[in-house]
């Protein structure tokens, strides 16, 4: 049987990735250098955590500011799957996302009938809840002396890999939400929910969808996080910054755009490393800067500069339709 | 003929309101129904629960012979039976052929590349085709509520429920949305159902004309019987002219 890519696949984009992914992947092999093998594995965390916060917060528009419930949930499940019933790392992970998303439908199915900032404040609430509930909560998080996970050989190297299929894996992901069918109902719901339901699109259903995988990926993200950290704690792990900070680089980045998230993730990552040890709130304060730069000048962030500077260099080219395009 | 939409005994209540009451309506399949009345008369609530926006306090909805009472929205879309809206509602973040296309493919039945011909051709329809690839902010009112006619007919619906689509528009725009509703019944095969303001319209359109007032219906015929009619009078110009 021939494989065949559904319609809505540029084979350019698959290419690309591929590329990209196998270029990153021979990082190790070139050189030795542990300072950038240990940054570039925390951007590729923060860029899949980016582009999955995306899906819900800006494919759909409902901003959540408590995504680090999941992330939380996510690597305490992944940790404790792997200390007590001895689930390899990956299965491990994948279990904590599951469980993560499932997490997210309990509070989300209800929430998500709010709207806009109604929502948002809603997230909030149920993201310092969680936070509380799960530093008072020993048999799960060990409290607020956590989690330490068993140490393996070599592991550093081998997480750096599985970043890069986990960036990987959520920008696939972002591609697919966005231009496959679905995409356009995700966007009409965005847009005006009701008018939406009468033209048929089952918004509870796809919303309800979303947040399933936005909070999955999320929770794989933490089980990652506890991974590569071998030592978690629900005051960081639940921590509100950690929100805020998918919030912002989603913005930055461009909210709702397909890869936006992941160029935001970039910045974010290597300003807050490059100056974190300097002058350790000074990143949190460039950030606001940018934050509020965008919000005023430049709505799709970081994408949209590069869309205008694109669209001057190259004028024929469209640069509106990013997807679905006749 | 059967009627392909029927509602039985329709009720509505907010609180102590009553902004239907007891409504019966019959949709005889490729007629064309007015609904008028006037403002506040409870047309834009009857709308509502027919398309599943609102949820009849009493009374039963039929698509033909399956009851759709109580089913929300995206199921009686997808059931055959769309609305427009009177204050249009384009999706603004996606393109006039995308805002036909997520139509399309969610209701019309069809798979993916058919559904996607059936958004292009209904634009070429409504006359938007040339624009198709705009947002629709750059529309103006006569457009964008053709788009909304255009996004309904993208669900290959059954029965269009048009809610004011002619009033607010120039005059000559006014006799083209006439020409357009009427060639959707005749070329599309689709129902109609309309309320609306511009009585020419209603007169040239209908076959029949259903009258509500203060949520109850009170006269229904032909559009010269109904016109003459003493009740329908009184409702809209007072007793001393009836």
């Amino acid at each position: 049987m021939k494989l065949r890519w559904p319609t809505w696949v540029r084979p350019r984009a698959a290419i690309g990735l591929l590329v990209v992914c196998a270029a990153l992947a021979m990082g190790p092999l070139l050189h030795d250098n542990i300072y950038w093998h240990n940054q570039l594995t925390l951007t590729f965390l923060g860029i899949a955590a980016a582009l999955a916060w995306n899906w819900l917060g800006g494919y759909l528009g409902q901003v959540s500011f408590g995504h680090a419930a999941m992330f939380g949930v996510g690597g305490f499940a992944a940790a404790q799957a792997q200390i007590h019933l001895h689930v390899p790392m990956v299965p491990a992970w994948i279990a904590g996302g599951v469980l993560a998303g499932l997490f997210a439908l309990i509070w989300g199915h209800p929430t998500l009938r709010l709207r806009g900032p109604y929502f948002s404040i809603a997230t909030i609430g149920v993201g310092e809840a969680t936070r509380l509930v799960c530093t008072y909560w020993d048999a799960f998080t060990g409290g607020s002396s956590g989690l330490s996970l068993p140490m393996q050989q070599n592991l550093k190297h081998q997480l750096y890999w599985y970043g890069i299929a986990l960036a990987a894996v959520a920008l696939a992901g972002s591609y697919a939400l966005r231009r496959s069918p679905l995409g356009l109902s995700l966007l009409a719901i965005k847009s005006d929910v009701d008018a939406a339901g009468d033209v048929g699109v089952s918004s509870t259903r796809l919303q309800d969808l979303v947040l399933f995988l936005s909070g999955g990926m999320i929770g794989i993200c933490g089980g990652f996080y506890a991974s590569y950290f071998s030592y978690i704690e629900p005051g960081n792990m639940f921590g509100f910054d950690r929100s805020i900070s998918w919030v912002l680089t989603g913005v930055i980045g461009g909210i709702g755009t397909i890869a936006g998230p992941a160029f935001g993730a970039v910045v974010f990552v290597l300003l807050q490393q490059s100056l974190i040890a300097s002058y350790p709130q000074l990143y949190l304060g460039l950030y606001g800067m940018l934050l509020v730069l965008v919000i005023l000048f430049e709505p799709l962030g970081l994408t949209g500069l590069a869309l205008r500077v694109l669209h001057r260099a190259r004028p024929d080219l469209s640069v509106t339709g990013v997807a679905g395009e006749d | 003929m059967p009627a392909i939409l029927r509602a039985e005994g329709l009720s509505k209540r907010f609180g102590g309101l009553k902004a239907n009451d007891n409504v019966s309506i019959a949709l005889e399949q490729g007629s064309i129904l007015g609904l008028i009345g006037p403002n506040g008369a409870g047309k834009s609530t009857c709308f509502a629960m027919l398309a599943g926006s609102l949820p009849p306090t009493s009374g039963r909805i039929f698509i033909g012979e399956r009851e759709i009472t109580g089913l929300p929205a995206f199921q009686i879309a997808r059931a055959g039976v769309v609305r427009t809206h009177q204050i249009v509602r384009p999706f603004a973040n996606l393109t006039l052929f995308e805002n036909c296309a997520v139509a399309a493919v969610q209701s019309s039945g069809l798979a993916h590349e058919e559904a996607r011909a059936l958004a292009r051709e209904t634009l070429e329809f409504v006359g938007l085709a040339n624009r198709r690839r705009e947002y629709p902010a750059g529309l103006t009112l006569a457009s964008r509520k053709r788009l909304e006619m255009a996004r309904g007919l993208s669900c290959k619906p059954k029965v269009l429920l048009l809610d004011e689509v002619i009033a607010g528009v120039n005059p000559a725009e006014a006799r083209e949305m006439v020409t357009l509703i009427r060639r959707i019944r005749d070329e599309r095969g689709v129902s109609i159902l309309m309320t609306e303001h511009v009585m020419a319209a209603v007169m040239s359109l209908c076959e029949h004309v259903t009258v509500l007032d203060a949520g109850k219906l009170i006269a229904s015929g032909t559009p010269q019987e109904v016109v003459a009619n003493p009740e329908v009078i009184a409702a809209y110009l007072g007793k001393k002219h009836a």
